[in-house]
């Protein structure tokens, strides 16, 4: 739902993260520490309900969720986008989280359909 | 860009699709030739990640895939022997649409690139 009005203010060109938020931290990863098990689970789980947050605005977009999930270990880490696409019909949008163990970082672009 | 009109295409012809393996191996080529004897470097991966970037789309752009928006993602990280995950979901035409990727990894740092090729009908 965060996630869904989030990107309502991204068609409308204003931009508004915190909501998006909400959606990975209430959700999957809560207080749990990293662990190379259940990761997998994770990250499956969190694109799949971001992405049936977004299909439930119905609009004409097509939508690619990527989701990114690194223990801590004092490693840094970069991400850069780079897109090709109309800019005044597509938008993207990126959010950052992180526990005591790990950091997540969830990634939507959202491309106009015609 | 892609043009106003209206072309009534709900397909691309199967010649002009986004085809993965030729996009993966422009982007194994760029990655090799910018990140072979890179060591991570706080200051300077910042903005050579925004370049890569902008040259794999550059690149991916010559290949001239008619009538497609082109999403490129690169994550440079540095390697101290952490776990990491990364896991894309597409809601999209799965007969037009597609993507790329590639992993690249020296001994200092760790490089995933993703391509996605989405239509304009």
């Amino acid at each position: 739902v965060d996630l869904l009005l989030m990107f309502c203010d991204v068609f409308q060109g204003s931009f508004n993260s915190e909501e998006a938020e909400n959606v990975v931290k209430e959700s999957v990863l809560g207080g749990d520490d990293y662990s190379q098990t259940h990761v997998n689970k994770w990250t499956a789980a969190i694109v799949e309900r971001c992405l049936t947050q977004l299909v439930k605005l119905n609009k004409p977009y097509k939508y690619i969720v990527t989701c990114s999930v690194m223990q801590k270990t004092g490693a840094g880490l970069h991400t850069a986008n780079s897109c090709f696409w109309d800019t005044s019909m597509d938008g993207s949008c990126t959010v950052r989280w992180e526990n005591r163990t790990m950091y997540c970082v969830v990634s939507v672009f959202a491309v106009c359909i015609a | 860009m892609v043009e106003e009109s209206d072309t009534y295409h709900i397909r691309p012809n199967h010649r002009l699709k986004f085809k993965p393996a030729v996009v993966k191996g422009y982007i194994r080529d760029i990655v090799r030739e910018r990140l072979s004897d890179v060591q991570y470097d706080p200051e300077t991966v910042a903005e050579l990640t925004c370049s890569l970037a902008e040259s794999i789309k550059d690149k991916v752009k010559t290949a001239e895939f008619d009538r497609y928006k082109i999403v490129v993602q690169v994550l440079i990280g540095e390697q101290r022997g952490q776990g990491v995950k990364m896991s894309a979901r597409c809601l999209w035409d799965a007969d037009t649409d597609n993507y790329a990727e590639d992993v690249f990894m020296n001994d200092s740092l760790f490089c995933v690139v993703t391509v996605f090729g989405s239509y304009y009908y």
